[in-house]
């Protein structure tokens, strides 16, 4: 007991004596000057104004000073021509002009050497060379300059990096491109990613290192950049790998897209339920197949009405894996899509259209032959013909309604596709093809009543023959 | 109840080789048919699935299915050929020809099935049953044919017809083909096979031959005009030794 409370007075004693030496410590270091100048510059609303008519304020927030590196320094350390009796009036142009003289007298005592030891420093530095001068205050502030390893500057990581990069940085690339380092704060707190911190995405790089890295050109470094994606989003990243985009990019096409020409960087946002965002981000490389969707029967729907039901480019072709359209594996799986919506009916039932069209579809000729057609070439990998499916027909991505089109017109246009396949067909023979109309006696005749005849008579003939022999065994067993 | 006397015992030529021949086409023809026909009506039962692809996919099956279509239309006109020309030059009887008596055996039979009459129709060659079952199958055949053949060639069909025949014949097609199908593989294996009258199996038409018994009882007319016999007489003998029909 008296050892715990010996031990307690102990500790207790130590913890006074070191946070009066602290204090006295830091007192002491304060030089006289500084007192005298702060007479003055401790009050808020002392203003130096520049030619151009800016201003700078000249207030000194003495408890930032006390704690910053430069303590121990008396004003005219710094301020060279000021002195507790002296105080000269400069003029400057600009506070531009004002803070680049600021920055040389910095660059008095920091020389250069020392300085561009910092990878960070030397990147600025490259950029004094192109006449745009780095200030350091700008990063380390003037009176209350702390030492900025070890972060402790700064709240957070993403504070500590910003410091310097919200500022205008650029990025020097071999072939003489560059591109601006400057993260907008905005748009970090309102992407998806906005608990990260900036070494999440940008590992190597911390408050301790920061790597010098050269890329040949732009595009180069946003390549070598989007790979950070996968980092997190390995799924999506595996199914890019299976697209068109990957498989072209590869073979030496740089400009397919990566991550971040879609979602961004900085500002990666959540794409959910976005209609319009998949569809604004493929007119960027494929604008005129944005135009020819623009007019067609969904793509109008789309942008005049908002609709939320018509198909966009990643209903069809997929998001991350977007496969080679001219395939004949796509084109097999087109009526699969269509079918998504237009064998659905609370989809399509809303606009009067009608879900027969898959059933007619898949029923004859075309829909049976396609689904066999895929089924032996998984089995037997054997090469098929292209079969017409919805899109041979119907158009693309230019698909117009029939309603809006005049029946000849639609009459004409069908002929023309039969030929395409057919190559003697005549304007009687695509009345062989029903138009997607279930047999009806009134536009076709002669398939109802056959229809509807063999419907009647198979029933009755199967109910005979089976009474017939019904009534034979049972007389047989009758005679016996 | 089977007598064993040699009269019994005593086999009657019923079909020529000719005939017997032309069965044994018609089996493989029809089979190979059905079997192609139906896996492309049925294409979703996976059973379908599986002969199409063990056949190499549908193209195969569509070109044997046709192939055998041609095979088939051989047969039906070489069958038509023969019996027009046997009739026409070498006085063959119409024994298949469907007449009142038919009509009238089948509403007898019926009866008799049910307790109204006490005995059986008496038949001639063919009974009303092979008949219908024959003139249903040879109408059968040409509609099949035909609608067979406007499904080969749909463009060609369209020169000189309405583009609706297309689909009508697709209908027709199957429909008959359905039918068809239900006539062989009920009522024609039930009579040849399964029938308590000639189970296991009614072999005259792979053997050509008939037991004078069995003549008695199903063809006492024709049996009677062999022999010579009375009708009568043919009637006791078949009913003292068998009385089931």
């Amino acid at each position: 007991m008296k050892q715990a409370i010996l031990s307690f007075a102990v500790f207790l004693l130590g913890m006074v004596l070191f946070a009066s030496g602290r204090a006295s410590a830091e007192n002491a270091a304060v030089p006289d000057t500084v007192g005298k100048c702060m007479v003055c510059h401790a009050q808020r609303g002392i203003v130096k104004k520049f030619e151009n008519g800016e201003s700078i304020e000249a207030y000194v927030d003495g408890e930032k000073f006390r704690a910053s590196v430069h303590r121990a320094l008396s004003c005219p350390a710094c301020h060279h021509d000021f002195s507790g009796d002296n105080h000269p009036v400069r003029r400057f142009r600009s506070r531009k002009q004002f803070r680049i003289q600021s920055t040389l007298v910095c660059r008095q005592c920091h020389k250069d050497e020392e300085v561009m030891k910092k990878t960070i420093h030397a990147n600025l530095f490259q950029q004094e060379q192109q006449g745009d001068v780095p200030l350091c205050t700008d990063c380390h502030t003037a009176h209350a300059v702390a030492v900025i390893s070890g972060g402790r500057l700064t709240a957070n990581e993403t504070q500590y990096c910003l410091s310097c990069h919200q500022h205008h940085m650029k990025l020097q690339f071999k072939d003489g491109s560059d591109m601006a380092l400057d993260v907008d704060r905005s748009d970090l707190s309102a992407s998806a990613h906005s608990k990260l911190g900036c070494s999440d995405c940008h590992y190597g790089f911390s408050s301790e290192e920061h790597p010098q890295r050269n890329f040949r050109t732009r595009r180069d470094y946003s390549i070598a950049s989007a790979e950070i994606c996968q980092r997190c989003h390995f799924d999506k990243y595996t199914q890019t790998m299976e697209s068109i985009h990957h498989s072209k990019q590869s073979q030496g096409d740089l400009r397919t897209p990566i991550c971040t020409d879609c979602h961004g960087s900085h500002a990666a946002a959540y794409v959910r339920d976005e209609k319009n965002f998949s569809v604004s981000r493929c007119r960027k490389c494929h604008p005129d197949i944005y135009d020819t969707y623009a007019r067609s029967v969904h793509g109008k729907a789309l942008f005049n009405e908002q609709n939320k039901d018509v198909p966009v480019c990643i209903d069809c072709h997929k998001v991350h894996n977007i496969k080679n359209p001219l395939t004949l594996e796509f084109h097999e799986r087109i009526p699969d899509m269509c079918s998504n919506c237009h064998a659905n009916k609370a989809i399509v039932g809303k606009y009067g259209l009608s879900t027969d069209v898959v059933k007619t579809y898949l029923s004859d000729f075309h829909g049976m032959t396609l689904g066999l057609y895929k089924k032996q070439r998984e089995a037997l990998s054997k090469p098929a013909r292209p079969i017409a499916v919805c899109t041979d027909c119907h158009g693309i991505h230019n698909i117009s309604s029939t309603r809006d089109t005049p029946a000849a017109v639609v009459k004409e246009n069908l002929l023309k596709r039969c030929q395409k396949c057919h190559h003697d067909a005549t304007e009687k023979f695509q009345d062989a093809w029903l138009s997607h109309y279930k047999p009806s006696l009134s536009r076709t005749p002669l398939v109802f009543l056959v229809d509807m005849a063999y419907r009647i008579f198979l029933p009755v003939l199967l109910l005979g023959l089976f009474l017939q022999i019904f009534l034979h065994i049972w007389r047989y067993a009758v005679n016996r | 109840m089977l007598s064993s006397g040699p009269d019994k015992e005593r086999k009657i030529r019923r079909f020529r080789t000719i005939r017997v021949v032309e069965h044994w086409f018609a089996i493989i023809i029809v089979g190979i048919l059905v079997v192609t026909g139906l896996s492309q009506k049925y294409y979703v039962l996976n059973l379908s699935q599986w002969l199409i692809l063990e056949l190499g996919g549908i193209d195969n099956v569509r070109l044997l299915h046709r192939y055998m279509g041609v095979a088939f239309l051989i047969l039906t006109f070489v069958h038509v050929f023969i019996a027009m020309t046997g009739v026409l030059f070498r006085r063959w009887q119409l024994s298949m020809m469907i007449n009142r008596n038919d009509f009238t055996n089948a509403v007898h039979n019926l009866k008799y099935y049910v307790g109204l009459e006490k005995t059986p129709a008496q038949f001639d060659r063919y009974d009303f049953k092979q008949k219908f079952e024959y003139w249903g199958i040879l109408i059968g055949a040409f509609l099949m044919i035909v609608s067979g053949l406007i499904l080969w060639f749909p463009i060609q069909a369209t020169h000189f017809l309405p583009g609706e025949i297309v689909p009508a014949a697709k209908s027709m097609h199957t429909h008959q083909a359905t039918l068809i199908f239900i006539i062989i593989a009920i009522w024609h294996i039930y009579n040849a096979l399964f029938s308590p009258d000639v189970f296991p199996i009614d072999t005259s038409i792979f053997t050509g031959m008939i037991s004078r018994e069995r003549m008695a009882r199903e063809h006492p007319l024709e049996l009677a005009r062999m022999e010579g016999a009375s009708r009568q007489q043919i009637l006791q003998d078949s009913h003292e030794k068998k009385p089931e029909h």
